[in-house]
């Protein structure tokens, strides 16, 4: 219970937000020194733009992810809700326009504002049905919002097939956006993005350190039924907080629609909910419920985006490839930071047992793998990338296996 | 004959408080030996040390003659020691027969499960226990008492001799407690001994060889049960010194603010027994209702039925200024000017990641927001007005709150329900866990909340608590009002014969 972790609370001491900066700065300037084209000094508007156009795109759905986490639920259902909504944006838009105008330039001002707003109604309903599945049918949220994961797609796919058919007697799996406001849109996407996260951003701090609301979602995570007894309507806080997280979704749907000019319920966004649960959780949000804050969300989403932006840089690779490991990796990497204090104390060690052996090899061999992929881009390796992983492979082996002896001496 | 079990100057101290000091008895084997104390007297604390789940103590254990030193309850296992909760520790989602072989499971010669065997070995268990249950029945299906006997079969498949059984009759019904106590008898008849924690009397007289009791951590004494009567055992149990300072400064009282009416309160799922039975009170401004009883006597389900912190399934009636009420959310009742103070401050009452601000403005945030918007400076001034006002001791309002002694806890959650201004204070158990300094001055301030008018319902597991601060005090034993005494009338010893049963004998 009087653990540090739990004496750092919420929202006061910016020590976590600060350390985050500071990494976000030295991967920065450490990959622009490295990378042989020092992309990040030469080109430093472009670079500037592309991440901060990832940066707000994963920031607005993990602002709504750390809401739902502050509240202690989950939602993993927001990828799918970000195609629902584009897809929900682009059908209205379809309705709106000509009949036989499939570039849908042809809606007026009237037609955009009713597909913008079924997009964001769209993220509401889903909001009101994971709120209604959790606090009166009483499923876990990680269940609710895991059928909503899957369903959500799947549901926007037959509606996508559906009203294709019926407005152009032809069904489509894709519907491509030209809509004139949405081309501008994607023109000055950076900055109209980047502002909107900026000013959603403010918005969420505004509820959640200074309003009665804000509150009451630090003091639902924290301790549910003391929540309860203290008069406060739980339910209806966790209405709110569900309804955040697929409004968020929502909103990024509109804008993702519009940068990539087509709404193709089948791929776009996939996996989006993970990586933005994975950013409020570098920004110090707990799964446990009741601690988290905004600039530490806003700073996880721009880490995680930086750090991604600039392997790709490095490894010269596509970079979505790399994507899902990197996060990984920096998920764990910070959430260990956050309690090391823990090892070491008590004895505690870091490979005990037959299991701690086991663990050896499971970190080694991927390292190999990794660092005979990452040779395979080095000249000076050129016909000893196997040679070079296994050396590094080995290396790692020999180095955990040294760790594990030595804290097996010490111990008891 | 050497004792199978000897305690020999056993103590163990927690932060704060002395749980047990110089505890030395023995228990002679095919004995069943009760252990009487009032809560808090140190009889859970005996227990855990000896099924090893405290393992540090003063003193020594000595099992069979030979000092033991358990290191969990494996250990204690295997000397033969087997301790059946209170809470039992079930597997809900696995049968009868995986609960009795968890973690001891039998193989078959090519090391799958060998179900056909443990089943018959369950059902032969089961049998001899007169539980009626089909071994493959999941534990979650089952009812309390059967939920017992299966913990009980779990211990003897240990080949335990050594069975400490910790209030087992507390939510059982009559039939129940008849085929445990015959379950008992016929242990006893195989050699097996009883370590028996209860502080209803006619159990204990009923089953008991030899009796302990405990109070305030200390031996007062062991005796064969032929030579005692229960009056006796209720004084042993209550002979402490009580605080010699009476506080209660209050005038004359006022208006009935709160009746009950013959509240009854069902167990879910359960017609014979009932939380509450038939449990009609009055309260008025300016006093302090005192409830006694021990703990599942019903005193938590009371304040909580009134609180509408529980599923409103009650009958009777509950008036409030002489309208009938029926509250199905806390949010309802704050609404209606009432507060409480759970029992279980770090279960129900305290946020911990929340500062010392933010717990204690909680229920009060609408007096610091405009529009729902916070004003934070009028937020800290409530706070800060609060703290000073009963004087909580911290490094400052935005001090982690879990750095706070527990006294200094209490008081903030109490704060936190005065910020919202109530004419009804329930206090369930509110000193529990709190040194004797921090009691006093709780005691202090709840008086001084009665001088200005607030209606207090007050419980406590301690009975000098009552004996100083209430007006008036009620008994509850096993859900029904069994005496009510005035402040005059009330001594120790009526209380805890009304709340033992120990006057009537079922």
């Amino acid at each position: 219970m009087d653990s540090p972790a739990t004496a750092r609370h919420g929202w006061r001491l910016p020590r976590h937000e600060l350390a985050i900066l500071l990494a976000t700065a030295a991967v920065y300037v450490l990959t622009g020194w490295a990378d042989p084209n020092h992309t990040y000094f030469a080109n430093w508007a472009e670079s500037r733009d592309i991440i901060l156009r990832n940066t707000a795109l994963l920031g607005i759905i993990a602002l709504g992810s750390a809401v739902v986490i502050i509240a202690g639920g989950i939602d993993l259902s927001a990828g799918s809700m970000v195609a629902f909504s584009a897809t929900t944006c682009a059908l209205v838009l379809t309705l709106c326009a000509a009949p036989d105008d499939r570039r849908l330039v042809t809606v007026g001002p009237g037609g955009i504002a009713a597909a913008i707003a079924a997009a964001l109604l769209a993220g509401l309903l889903v909001g009101t049905l994971h709120a209604w599945l959790i606090t009166t049918i009483r499923l876990p949220p990680f269940v609710a919002t895991l059928a909503t994961l899957v369903g959500l797609r799947s549901f926007a796919r037959a509606l996508c097939l559906f009203v294709t058919k019926q407005r152009w007697g032809s069904e489509s799996q894709q519907i491509n956006v030209n809509t004139p406001f949405f081309v501008w849109l994607k023109e000055h996407n950076v900055w109209i993005m980047t502002a909107t996260f900026i000013a959603l951003a403010l918005l969420t701090w505004l509820i959640l350190s200074r309003t009665v609301l804000g509150r009451h979602l630090y003091a639902l995570g924290g301790n549910e039924q003391a929540a309860r007894l203290s008069g406060i309507r739980t339910d209806n806080v966790k209405w709110f907080a569900y309804c955040f997280g697929s409004l968020t979704a929502a909103l990024a749907g509109i804008f993702l629609m519009a940068d990539s000019s087509v709404a193709q319920p089948g791929n776009l966004a996939r996996g989006y909910e993970l990586n933005a649960i994975a950013a409020a959780v570098v920004g110090g949000c707990s799964l446990q419920g009741g601690a988290g804050t905004v600039p530490g969300t806003v700073l996880g989403a721009l880490f995680l985006r930086v750090v991604i932006d600039a392997v790709s840089k490095l490894i010269k690779a596509s970079a979505d490839v790399y994507e899902g490991m990197i996060v990984g990796i920096i998920v764990a990497l910070a959430v260990t930071c956050t309690q090391f204090g823990r090892f070491g104390q008590g004895g505690r060690s870091l490979f005990p047992g037959i299991r701690g052996l086991a663990a050896i090899p499971a970190i080694a061999i991927p390292l190999g793998l990794l660092a005979t992929m990452a040779a395979a881009n080095v000249d000076l390796l050129a016909g000893r990338t196997a040679l070079f992983g296994g050396v590094v492979g080995a290396g790692v082996l020999v180095a955990l296996a040294a760790v594990r002896h030595l804290q097996g001496r010490r111990g008891p | 004959m050497t004792p199978i079990v000897s305690f020999r100057g056993v103590g163990k101290r927690f932060p704060g408080v002395t749980a047990l000091d110089d505890v030395s008895f023995d228990l002679a084997p095919g004995d069943c030996h009760a252990i009487c104390g009032e809560n808090g007297a140190g009889k859970s604390t005996l227990m855990k040390l000896l099924s090893g789940v405290i393992t540090d103590y003063e003193g020594q254990i000595l099992v069979r003659g030979v000092p033991a030193r358990f290191r969990d309850t494996r250990d204690a296992e295997a000397a033969g020691i087997a301790i059946i909760h209170q809470e039992l520790n079930l597997v809900d989602q696995l049968s009868a027969t995986a609960n009795i072989f968890l973690g001891r499971e039998r193989r078959t010669a090519r090391g799958f499960l060998d179900d056909e065997s443990m089943e018959r070995e369950a059902a032969r268990l089961l049998r001899e226990l007169e539980c009626p249950i089909d071994p493959r029945t999941s534990a979650g299906a089952l009812r309390v008492g059967d939920r017992q006997l299966l913990e009980i079969a779990k211990a003897l498949s240990l080949r335990s001799d050594v069975l400490i059984m910790d209030e087992p009759t507390s939510a059982l019904t009559e039939g129940e407690v008849a085929r445990l106590e015959r379950v008992i008898a016929r242990l006893r008849g195989r050699g097996v001994t009883i370590l028996y924690i209860s502080h209803k009397m006619n159990e204990v007289f009923q089953l008991a060889d030899r009796i302990t009791v405990l109070r305030d951590g200390r031996v007062v004494t062991t005796v064969e049960r032929p030579a005692t009567s229960p009056r006796e055992i209720t004084a042993w149990m209550v002979g402490r010194e009580i605080a010699d300072h009476d506080f209660r400064s209050r005038g004359p009282r006022g208006p009935k603010v709160l009746e009950v009416r013959r509240l009854t309160l069902p167990r879910p799922g359960r017609t014979q027994l009932n939380h509450l039975t038939d449990v009609s009170l009055e309260l008025h401004a300016g006093e302090v209702l005192g409830i006694a009883g021990l703990m599942g006597a019903g005193r938590t389900e009371l304040l909580e039925a009134i609180f509408g912190a529980a599923e409103p399934i009650w009958t009777g009636d509950i008036l409030l200024d002489g309208s009938p009420v029926r509250f199905a959310h806390p949010a309802e009742a704050v609404a209606a000017g009432i507060a409480m103070v759970t029992e279980d401050r770090k279960r129900l009452g305290l946020f911990p990641d929340l500062d010392v601000a933010a717990n204690v403005s909680l229920c009060g945030l609408h007096a610091a927001a405009r529009g729902g918007l916070l004003s934070r400076s009028r937020e800290d001034h409530l706070v800060e007005g609060m703290i000073r006002d009963i004087g909580v001791k911290t490094p400052g309002p935005h001090a982690a709150i879990t750095s706070l002694s527990g006294g200094n806890q209490q008081k903030c959650i109490l704060g936190r329900w005065l910020l919202t201004k109530p004419r009804i204070l329930l206090l369930d158990d509110p000193t529990r866990g709190i040194d004797v300094g921090a009691k006093a001055e709780l005691y202090q301030l709840i008086d001084r909340l009665c001088q200005d008018g607030l209606a207090v319902i007050l419980t406590s597991s301690e009975l000098p608590e009552l004996l100083v601060l209430a007006d008036r005090i009620l008994v509850l034993a096993e859900g029904r009002i069994t005496a009510r005494f005035t402040h005059g009338e009330a001594t120790e010893q009526k209380i805890v014969e009304a709340a033992t049963g120990s006057q009537a004998p079922r």
